[in-house]
């Protein structure tokens, strides 16, 4: 690959589904930054030039469509993928964000939603 | 008018009469004394007449006797002549006495005592003399002087007697003059008692009689306000939604209203008299078995008595009606217990409801549930899917070994909360003792995340070991909801504490018994509840939460209590320094538990 590879930030309070996603994503080729929480996440996104973000919607203190809302106030063009641990999620989050899926669905579900993600950024 | 008044009325007209009564007899008492003096002068006059002719009578036998003696010269002719002269200073004596203080008579007795005794000294002594001496004493001379002083003698005896009767004419004409005064004294005295009695006695029952009209006419309103009052007792017992029945002390039927009828199957005619249980007939929904007739416990306990749930009604016709009922005494002035009032209302379609809300409830409970579950599952079902990937695209020896040891791990949690959930639904048909340490860290363990997601945090002191009889999945309802009360309450960076003290069989210090058991207290430190919330908070649809509550898991709550035989009681305190809200559980170790 010449270009460098894409830098993504993962957000969730879980501690080992975290850490399990990271190994995952960088072994894709991506690398990545974590937060366990929101206002971590929103920070780290404001000040890394991050491409894309995977983040968990349950979280106490501020849930990812508080963090969504956030991250489009300041870096709108970065896709956000949304994982959720529930079947269905309210619409006004849903539409906040440019994908999103349930957790449990696999990686490769994780993995092809990413790159999809990321397609039109490579592509231009 | 009163009963006292009438009676002072009835006094009077009584001693009226009386007392005019004697004032007349008093007035003729003292005329008829009046006319008496008169009788006495009138017999006064009658004796000085008899005693003037008895002296008289002396005189003429004296004069007679001297006459023969002079003529015969024996002394027998002279005896009536000695015997009158020895009598007549006695009847002069009488004489004068008689006569009183009349001057008149007075003098002329004078007179005749001096006649009569010139006559006897100057010619009767003289003719007896002489006679004795044996001499003559036909002389005319002498005879003739004898004559005229006896004839002066006479003179005076006329006199006395005419004066007497003068008098006593006189006084029998003031007698009649007297009689006829007191004749008409009393046919005026008569008359005017008579217009007096008569008047007052009119006036006093006039009066009586403006009162009795009086009396009539309030009598008279009185039975129409009572008549009108009754009617609209009768309207209001037909107008209002409840069956109301009144029985009287005996516990017989008297009144029913129509909604009463409607629901018992019995007509107001039908029933009345009847014994109320004939009529009420009530058993218990679950045992069937006759409950104790609302007339004997109100009278039993002599108080408004609510009577118990779950209240079945048989209606004359067999078929069988849901019914929440209360009885009360009515009371007399003095207290005492003159009837009963017994309100009923069908409940069939309430408590159908209320059932209905209380699956609602559940429902809603479980779906709160499940959505907790399903994340507490998927999260380490996520990573346990990424980490077999990892393994199958190509990881080394030492790396498998690390994600299969995370992969367990994480399966031991869902398998910890799978399990967890199996106890939550396992219902049971009878209580089982529950051992509450376990129950409410298994309840923590469920809440865990939604407890961090409120950034609370969560104290506890739980001893071991202390079980109470429940039926499990009922009781854990009762804590989860609780304890996210306690949660929500709380709020970010707030805490609660639960706890559990043991309560052993004993005597409370206001003489109760106590229950061995087990208190559950929930405490959080959040702004706490007003007093005027806290009245509403165990009511159906009352939720503080807005949306996002249903308004029943505090209600649902207190009914699974109350059916264990517990006691829910909350104390809240909304001050700057004591904020907080306290919700305490008690619950039995052996409960009587109530059909539900």
């Amino acid at each position: 690959m010449e270009k460098a590879p894409h830098l993504v930030l993962c957000i969730d309070d879980e501690l080992i589904g975290l850490q399990v996603r990271k190994l995952l994503l960088e072994r894709a080729g991506y690398r990545v930054a974590t937060a366990l929480n929101g206002p971590q996440g929103v920070e780290i996104f404001s000040t890394q030039p991050i491409e894309a973000v995977v983040l968990d919607y349950y979280m106490p203190g501020m849930d990812g469509g508080e963090v969504a809302t956030s991250m489009r106030r300041i870096k709108p063009q970065v896709p956000i993928l949304l994982l959720s641990a529930y079947v269905d999620l309210p619409a006004e989050v849903t539409s906040l964000v440019d994908l999103y899926m349930t957790k449990g669905e696999g990686a490769p579900c994780l993995l092809t939603k990413l790159s999809s993600l990321l397609q039109p950024v490579t592509a231009s | 008018m009163n009963l006292r008044q009438f009676n002072s009325v009835l006094r009077q007209v009584f001693l009226l009469p009386v007392v005019a009564l004697l004032v007349t007899a008093g007035a003729l008492y003292w005329q008829i004394r009046g006319a008496n003096a008169t009788v006495n002068l009138i017999q006064q006059s009658d004796a000085r007449i008899s005693q003037t002719i008895l002296v008289a009578k002396l005189m003429v036998d004296q004069e007679s006797s001297l006459r023969g003696y002079e003529t015969t010269g024996d002394p027998r002719f002279l005896q009536p002549y000695l015997e009158a002269e020895t009598h007549l200073p006695i009847e002069f004596a009488r004489l004068e006495n008689v006569a009183g203080e009349d001057p008149e008579q007075r003098r002329l007795i004078a007179d005749l005592k001096n006649q009569h005794q010139t006559w006897t000294d100057a010619f009767a002594l003289l003719v007896v003399s002489q006679v004795k001496a044996g001499g003559e004493t036909h002389d005319v001379d002498l005879n003739l002087g004898g004559k005229a002083m006896m004839d002066h003698v006479r003179q005076d005896l006329d006199a006395i007697i005419l004066s007497a009767e003068t008098n006593r004419i006189t006084r029998i004409a003031r007698w009649h003059q007297q009689l006829h005064a007191m004749l008409a004294a009393l046919m005026v005295v008569a008359l005017g008692v008579g217009i007096l009695i008569g008047l007052f006695t009119l006036n006093r029952f006039h009066t009586v009689s403006a009162a009795y009209q009086d009396s009539l006419e309030v009598l008279g309103r009185r039975a129409d306000e009572l008549f009108q009052s009754e009617q609209r007792m009768r309207t209001t017992l037909d107008s209002i939604g409840d069956g109301v029945i009144t029985c009287d002390a005996a516990g017989c039927v008297q009144i029913m209203n129509p909604v009463a009828q409607d629901l018992t199957g019995w007509t107001q005619t039908e029933a009345h008299g009847k014994p109320l249980e004939e009529v009420f007939r009530i058993v218990d929904q679950a045992t069937r078995a006759s409950i104790e007739n609302p007339v004997a416990k109100v009278k039993r306990l002599d108080r408004v008595v609510g009577l118990s749930n779950h209240t079945v009604l048989l209606r004359k016709d067999g078929r069988e009606l849901d019914i929440s009922d209360r009885g009360a005494p009515i009371r007399d002035q003095f207290g005492e217990t003159t009837g009963i009032v017994l309100v009923f209302r069908d409940v069939t379609i309430e408590r159908k409801t209320q059932e209905a809300l209380i699956a609602n409830e559940k429902l809603a409970v479980a779906g709160r549930l499940a959505a907790t579950i399903a994340h507490e599952i998927h999260n380490p079902l996520d990573s346990v899917s990424n980490l077999l990937y990892l393994m199958r695209n190509g990881a080394t020896e030492e790396e498998s070994g690390q994600f299969m040891a995370m992969a367990e791990q994480e399966l031991a949690r869902v398998t910890q909360i799978s399990r967890a959930m199996l106890g939550l639904y396992r219902e049971s048909k009878t209580p089982v003792q529950v051992d509450l340490k376990e129950m409410l860290e298994e309840i923590l363990l469920l809440m865990e995340r939604r407890i961090t997601d409120l950034a609370v945090t969560v104290s506890t002191d739980l001893p071991a070991n202390v079980s109470v009889g429940a039926f499990p999945a009922e009781l854990r309802q009762v804590f989860t909801n609780l304890i996210a009360n306690a949660a929500e309450a709380a709020g970010p960076n707030g805490s609660i504490h639960l706890c559990i003290k043991p309560q052993p069989r004993g005597v409370d210090p206001a003489g109760l018994a106590l229950q061995a058991g087990a208190w559950v207290i929930v405490s959080d430190n959040g702004v706490g509840v007003s007093e005027e919330v806290q009245s509403h908070l165990f009511q159906p649809f009352f939720t503080t939460k807005g949306e996002r509550g249903t308004g029943l898991g505090l209600w649902v709550s207190q009914g699974i209590v109350q059916k264990h035989g517990g006691i829910i009681k909350l104390s809240s305190d909304t001050s700057a320094d004591h904020h907080g809200t306290v919700v305490s559980v008690f619950l039995a170790t052996n409960p009587t538990i109530n059909a539900g």
